[in-house]
């Protein structure tokens, strides 16, 4: 093949692929439509565990958001040497991410119509809201922070103002983690969540999903042929893969053992996530975080191909934790009377709990899983835009 | 500190599980099917009115359960547009059905399990009428409700129907603000209980043991 037909055929591939998203998307659309009409009684959210498969992803994608944002802007603000020129398409991955974590509250919504009502009624005590206001905030800083590395690029505008909007931009991902672990961490009500170690733990977290799946994306861009990446860059970013990881065990080592050491009742989380309900999770978490550790800091393993499944199973490690603590701040009534538990209103559609914390309260229902890669549609297609048209290519200095 | 704190004292000696007061609450309020604001727990076994333990050796008592009216609630800050909110006048934990978003932070915040119901589907009813007092807030699909004390009551100065209801005068209305009044007399009197009073939500419904 020649050069330019290897191209119009990428091209025209790229452009399927882009049809097929938008299906996708259009098909999560009439779904959502349909769980707004025929009612959330189609999903398996029910009055004790009033939250699922949504609010798990909106978790993992704020998470998700993190890598790129903060790969791309840390190396900036401390002058430090990047990693080789993918910024552009980190911050493009971010960008998406963080749409898509806002798209999951928003289908996540009983009342979508009001959603004006958060601004027009706007209560500033609540966490949400708190993270409704610093996720707009990020959304917009990573638009105009990619607009101003692109600018720079072609001489316009100064390296100092972007160094500046890099800090800018650093601090408000920082916060976006640590405010979306407040919906969380702030209600007593909740013994699993509540717990200060929540905000740190979801910044650690962020790092390791969202730095794996830039490794994911720009290996694969390589691959297909967008863009050169020297593999020194790669094995510099599995190394910080390895850190974070290592941090967000430690992490949760902390809080297991802050929790179940009094014997009181933290030790019913603790036997919740280890031996109870959740425990295939913990454990595929822990084993998923181990092998990728051990990919991290052997050099003899940080070929590319294997960084990518590390890489992989990062994301996964960390979707595990999502789920491990959605369900199981749900898991465990506060008031544990019996009839509490039973009647058809209060829990899961169809699995109801026969006696405390004995099963999964919580199973996603098919309408779940559908939206839920309706929304996944949308993001792959805003990603494949972006990439189409947007001057995301790295500069030829840059590598 | 809102000027008055309505509460109820709930005399678990006197309450003999007849669920009235649960039945006039849904009555009153037009509950749809499926829903309950006010439930009567027992802490025996798995189902309704079962007794604890094996014989000879049972027991059995009761825990009405409703909306707590904290005086320190812990949903009304979770809510992102003041949907629910505490009333001023009365401290009574209220719901705005127009407002509600229907995100169901507050479920997530309330440590009362099972106390706030989302309607996941329209609202159907047994009847084909409405029952109950017509000031009652039509019933809304998609939005978190609960126990709002007999709000409708309240304003008129009366009191919330399942103290009326109740057959055994184990129900006490009253406001936790007034010295002089009957609830602050029999809780200083009796040896009383508040459930999860470790979450610092110091909630207005007092259960005398």
């Amino acid at each position: 093949m020649t050069e330019s037909t290897k191209k119009t055929s990428r091209s025209k591939g790229q452009m399927i692929a882009i049809i097929i998203a938008a299906l996708i998307a259009a098909i999560g659309i009439g779904l959502w439509a349909y769980q707004l009409s025929a009612g959330f009684v189609n999903t398996n959210m029910r009055n004790l565990d009033s939250w699922g498969l949504y609010i798990i992803n909106f978790m993992w994608f704020v998470g998700l958001s993190a890598g790129g944002m903060i790969i791309s802007s840390a190396p900036k603000v401390f002058g430090a040497k990047g990693f080789g020129g993918i910024s552009k398409v980190a911050v493009w991955v971010s960008i998406c991410c963080t749409v898509l974590a806002v798209a999951f509250v928003l289908v996540d919504l009983g009342g979508p119509q009001r959603v004006w009502h958060l601004f027009a009624y706007a209560n500033m005590s609540s966490p949400l809201m708190w993270d409704i206001i610093v996720l707009t905030l990020y959304l917009i800083i990573s638009i105009v922070y990619l607009w101003a590395v692109l600018r720079l690029e072609k001489g316009k505008g100064s390296a100092k103002a972007l160094r500046v909007l890099s800090a800018i931009a650093l601090i408000c991902a920082v916060m976006v983690h640590t405010v979306t672990a407040w919906i969380f961490g702030l209600l007593q009500a909740r013994a699993l969540w509540y717990t200060a170690l929540l905000g740190p733990w979801f910044v650690s977290s962020a790092l390791v999903s969202g730095l794996a799946l830039v490794l994911i994306v720009v290996v694969a861009l390589r691959k297909a042929g967008y863009l050169e990446l020297k593999q020194e860059n790669i094995v510099k970013m599995a190394k910080f893969l390895g850190i974070f990881m290592a941090v967000d065990l430690y992490f949760f080592a902390c809080d297991l053992l802050t929790s179940g050491f009094p014997g009181a009742e933290g030790a019913t989380i603790v036997a919740m996530l280890t031996t109870g309900a959740l425990a295939p999770f913990f454990w595929t978490e822990i084993i998923l975080s181990i092998i990728v550790l051990f990919v991290a800091f052997v050099p003899t393993l940080r070929t590319t191909s294997l960084v990518v499944c590390a890489s992989a199973l990062a994301v996964l490690a960390i979707l595990c934790k999502r789920i491990q603590l959605l369900v199981g701040g749900f898991q465990i009534p506060n008031i544990s009377y019996p009839t509490v538990l039973t009647g058809p209103e209060l829990s899961g559609g169809g699995s109801s709990l026969a006696s405390l914390s004995s099963s999964l309260v919580y199973v996603p229902s098919p309408l779940e899983f559908g939206i839920v890669i309706g929304v996944l549609g949308l993001g792959a297609l805003l990603l494949l835009l972006g990439i189409r048209l947007l001057p995301l290519k790295p500069a030829a200095e840059d590598n | 500190m809102a000027e008055k704190q309505y509460g109820l004292v709930v005399d678990t000696k006197r309450c003999v599980g007849c669920h009235s007061c649960s039945v006039a609450c849904k009555i009153e309020n037009n509950l749809s099917a499926g829903v309950i604001w006010n439930r009567i727990l027992t802490n025996g076994g798995a189902s309704m009115d079962s007794a604890k333990g094996t014989f000879p050796n049972l027991s059995k008592h009761y825990i009405p359960m409703i909306c707590q009216h904290c005086a320190n609630p812990a949903c009304t800050k979770a809510c992102p547009v003041g949907a629910t909110y505490k009333d001023i006048t009365t401290g009574a934990v209220r719901q705005d059905y127009d407002l509600c978003i229907g995100c169901r932070m507050c479920m997530a915040a309330c440590p009362y399990t099972g106390v706030r119901s989302f309607n996941w589907e329209e609202p159907t009813y047994t009847m084909d009428f409405a029952v109950g007092d017509i000031n009652v807030p039509k019933h809304q699909k998609h939005v978190v409700e609960k126990c709002t004390l007999c709000y409708h009551k309240l304003s008129k100065g009366e009191e919330p129907i399942c103290i009326d209801a109740c057959i055994s005068g184990a129900r006490v209305f009253g406001d936790l603000n007034d010295p002089d009044d009957k609830v602050v007399n029999l809780i200083s009197k009796r040896k009383y209980i508040q459930l999860l009073p470790e979450r610092g939500t110091n909630p207005s419904v007092y259960y005398l043991v």
